[in-house]
């Protein structure tokens, strides 16, 4: 046992040694947190405003000794100011998942060292399984760093000290993205490996990288007819939600294909389970938690499905030995 | 008249406190093959890449052809030509494709005729429609050589031309190069660490130690003094005593 | 004459640049994910647009039964133009990507392709190199975006329902050169990184971090403060919340926000402006845009001048 896992470790020890210096990575993660930060320091200030807002009218409505109730009350939730952070976990944390994929191939196809390991009496899955290990192990401590400083942020801005099931729901979501980092650090590295040429690999997992997480939920963002509207179609025309959805039962093929170019993505599957999960979504806000898991099963699924048909796939085929070398 | 092709003053190239080339005056007649002998490291490409007008000199002067290279580099690459070491071309374009291209860049008047007699002159006009990404290491450095004469330059700069050649490929690039020399009366500076090569293609040598000439003769003369090429070497070896020391 | 033999250089490094790049896979690849992506936004746009007639015309059905009064059409409220508001979008994710490829490849392929030091040694000046550069990043630009307007000219004139008069395409002509400046910065990005940098990851992951900052980030502070409302060109333009800091900071940094500034500026030309959208930049967008192109461009050309021709091959 000790045989087989060893050499694995060695890969992956040096892998992450070899990560910690690539100036790149640490840069991309700065920036992620950066961004991150950004995005909660723009929640609170818009948070700030709307409270504004609600006091205002309702200062407004007492001194004209009207009944204050009849506004509504802008409920809180501070996971709520999540929502840029989380987006941008979905267009960054991929790229950065890519990027680590790619060195992890590149390090070696650059320097011509991959012949030298792939000759030692190791066989080729522990060579993969030690690079896999590597970049898990990057992927979550990158993450789990983002997610605390998220948390604090959150803590700092609200001024509500999040319970053990905030907590939890925050732990859900960094799992989540974690396996959906992952899906793209094997993307990244699947290509880097097999590529003919390696900054051709980049420029194609960035192909697939834009394809899946912007233009896919883009068409069908797009395709929504509610968002072809300022403020949305049936808010224009005035028609309430149960007739929403009667009219909206005859454009169901319509809504079947758009619903089918959204579910394509990896992405949407992320957002659609983070959103619920930290009641970002206006419907799951406040929600309890085993019911949002039990209907968003699915997207768990997805996920993990995709970056298990990556690993399938990454472990299946055998290594070339001219892509050894760097060109 | 002046007939130096190549004309250095206390050149000097520092990268900060390192100084690649020291000091360097030298001097090389129209018509030489000079041979610039040194270790790895010494100072040789250095060289070449500031009389090639590549790199910019710390200080010091240097002209080519009478032409300063810092100040008149455009008049003075008009007069050079160059083959890096290994040199590397357009893998996606065939070989006249390569020619055509830089003998238009420098200013050839008729190229496609001049192509086919630089071409003849290095026999090998069969590889012109061939891809030179397909090409071996001593096809595309006669290519690569090809490009360098194309304007018929009165200085040719090589830099280590026959690295990772084979035997056959070294013999047919040192015939080109006595050729090239004899009926084209183009000035040959060739920078090498092969005391063979010295010996059979120059008429003259410098050896650089450390960024600082240290020896510089006319073959003639050196084999005179010392005779044989074991001599040569053991000439060499006494005038770059530090690389030799290390090395031992 | 003495300028024609000083342009000739620059002539053929321009050619030979374009013929390399052509060959690129990658480049050809993203062109053509942009020029289909070009169509999509023409269907998308179209498709859309008669959903939200169909769902309009049911509701008329649903409100006459209530005895409500009809509120008017929102399609007929929208201009043909509108049709194409998802172009914006496209130019700003895909066209920005692809340009920022096609200038890295146009520095990258004669570095990689280890071909520097002979072209450093021809009778001509490192300006040349840039210039010749430059231009060719321009005529690659403007080919892309004259096929997507070939494309979306011929959309509109398979589509009778969609009418433009003078006005209209001269609008859509306007939003055209708009996106070419919008690409060339970030070809220009590409170009400059392309020479400056010496690996060449580096060379593209620093546009691209540009890129993300551009699109993702800044529009935060400066408009919509979710990122991923930069993918819905209507959406995108929400106005920021009301408050003094969003006043200053879009005042302050809206001329630095392009992606923002191409999206109004598109929105102006192509008619779908939502109507609460301010624009608090300290300088107008098409400013940004101009001072943007000429600045990085004047970077990348002075770049690719200063490169050195030595070597030239990137490090591993």
């Amino acid at each position: 046992m000790r045989n087989l896992v060893q050499p694995v470790l060695t890969i992956a020890v040096k892998d992450i040694r070899d990560a910690l210096k690539d100036r790149f990575i640490i840069l991309m993660t700065a920036f992620l947190l950066l961004a991150s930060l950004v995005a909660l320091a723009v929640a609170a200030i818009a948070l700030k405003v709307d409270v504004a807002t609600y006091a205002e009218a309702k200062a407004g409505l007492i001194a004209l000794g009207k009944d204050a109730s009849t506004i509504p009350d802008p409920a809180f939730y501070p996971l709520k100011l999540l929502r840029g952070f989380v987006e941008h976990v979905e267009i960054i944390g991929a790229i950065i998942g890519i990027l680590i994929g790619y060195r992890a191939a590149a390090s070696e196809r650059g320097r011509q060292t991959l012949a030298l390991i792939v000759t030692r009496p190791i066989s080729q899955w522990q060579f993969l399984a030690g690079k896999v290990l590597a970049g898990t192990a990057i992927i979550s401590s990158g993450l789990i760093l983002a997610f605390v400083i998220a948390g604090i942020a959150v803590i700092a801005i609200s001024g509500i000290v999040l319970n053990p099931e905030d907590i939890g729901r925050l732990a859900i979501v960094m799992s989540a993205a974690g396996l959906y980092a992952l899906a793209f650090f094997l993307l990244g590295f699947v290509t880097a490996l097999w590529a003919k040429k390696l900054p051709n690999a980049l420029l194609l997992a960035f192909t697939v990288w834009l394809s899946f997480v912007l233009i896919a939920p883009q068409i069908g963002d797009t395709l929504d007819p509610d968002n072809q509207v300022a403020g949305g179609v049936f808010k224009q025309l005035q028609i309430a939600k149960p007739q929403q959805v009667e009219i909206l039962q005859s454009f169901s093929t319509y809504e079947t294909i758009r619903n089918g170019i959204e579910v394509a993505s990896p992405t949407k599957h992320f957002e659609r389970l983070s959103f619920a999960v930290l009641g970002i979504k206006d419907t799951y806000a406040g929600q309890p938690l085993m019911p949002i898991l039990a209907e968003k099963t699915s997207d768990m699924i997805w996920l993990l499905a995709i970056a298990l048909a990556l690993a399938l796939l990454l472990f299946a085929r055998r290594l070339d030995p001219n892509r050894l070398s760097k060109e | 008249m002046n007939t130096y092709v190549v004309e250095t003053r206390q050149l000097t190239k520092r990268y900060g406190e390192h100084a690649a080339v020291k000091n360097l005056s030298l001097n090389v007649e129209r018509g030489e093959v000079f041979g610039f002998l040194g270790h790895n490291g010494a100072g040789k490409t250095t060289t070449i890449h500031m009389l090639t007008t590549l790199l910019k000199p710390t200080s010091g002067t240097a002209l080519v052809c009478g032409k300063s290279v810092t100040e008149q580099s455009l008049e003075a690459r008009r007069h050079i030509g160059y083959v890096p070491e290994n040199v590397r071309l357009y893998d996606t374009m065939t070989a006249r494709a390569n020619l055509l291209f830089f003998a238009r860049l420098s200013g050839v008047e008729y190229p496609d005729r001049r192509i086919d007699e630089t071409l003849d002159f290095l026999e090998c006009r069969d590889l012109a429609p061939r891809l030179v990404g397909s090409f071996s290491k001593g096809l595309r450095q006669r290519i690569g050589l090809a490009q360098a004469i194309l304007h018929r330059p009165d200085v040719l700069f090589l830099d280590e031309p026959t690295s990772g050649l084979d035997p056959m490929g070294i013999k047919t690039l040192r015939d080109l190069i006595v050729r090239l020399n004899r009926e084209f009366g183009t000035t040959i500076f060739m920078n090498t660490h092969l005391i063979s090569e010295i010996s059979r293609t120059c008429t003259s040598i410098g050896v650089l130690n450390q960024g600082e000439l240290v020896f510089r003769d006319t073959i003639e003369k050196v084999t005179e003094r010392y005779g044989s090429e074991s001599s040569l070497e053991e000439l060499y070896l006494s005038v770059t005593p530090v690389q030799a020391k290390g090395a031992a | 004459m003495g300028n024609a033999a000083a342009n000739a250089p620059i002539r053929l490094l321009v050619a030979q640049s374009l013929s390399t790049i052509a060959r690129e896979r990658t480049v050809a690849l993203l062109a053509l994910l942009f020029l289909v992506l070009v169509v999509v936004a023409a269907y998308l746009g179209w498709s859309a647009t008669s959903t939200v007639n169909a769902i309009y015309l049911r509701s008329v059905d649903y409100m006459t039964a209530q005895g409500q009064t009809i509120p008017s059409n929102p399609v007929l409220d929208t201009s043909p133009l509108a049709l194409l508001r998802n172009m914006a979008t496209y130019v700003s994710l895909i066209g920005a990507l692809a340009a920022i490829v096609v200038g890295h490849q146009l520095i990258a392929s004669d570095r990689k392709a280890g071909t520097m030091p002979l072209l450093g040694t021809r009778p001509m000046r490192g300006i040349d190199l840039g210039t010749a550069k430059a231009l060719a990043l321009v005529i690659a630009i403007a080919a892309l975006v004259a096929f997507a307007a070939f494309i979306n000219t011929a959309t509109f004139l398979v589509l009778p329902e969609f009418r433009l008069d003078g006005a209209g395409w001269t609008k859509l002509a306007a939003f055209y050169a708009t996106s070419g400046l919008y690409l060339l910065v970030f070809g220009f990005l590409g170009m400059w990184f392309g020479a400056a940098a010496k690996s060449e990851t580096v060379g593209l992951l620093i546009p691209v971090t540009v890129w993300l900052t551009l699109t993702f980030v800044l529009p935060q502070i400066t408009s919509n403060i979710n990122p991923v409302a930069a993918l819905n060109p209507v959406s995108a333009l929400a106005d920021a919340p009301a408050s003094a800091f969003f006043q200053v900071t879009g005042w302050a940094l809206g001329p630095f926000s392009l992606a923002e500034a191409y999206r109004v500026i598109s929105a102006q030309l192509l008619d779908f402006m939502p109507p609460t959208y301010v624009d608090r930049a300290a300088i107008p967008a098409a400013a940004s845009l101009l001072i943007a192109a000429a600045g990085v461009g004047t970077i990348a050309t002075r770049a690719v001048a200063r490169m050195d021709m030595t070597k030239g091959d990137y490090d591993a």
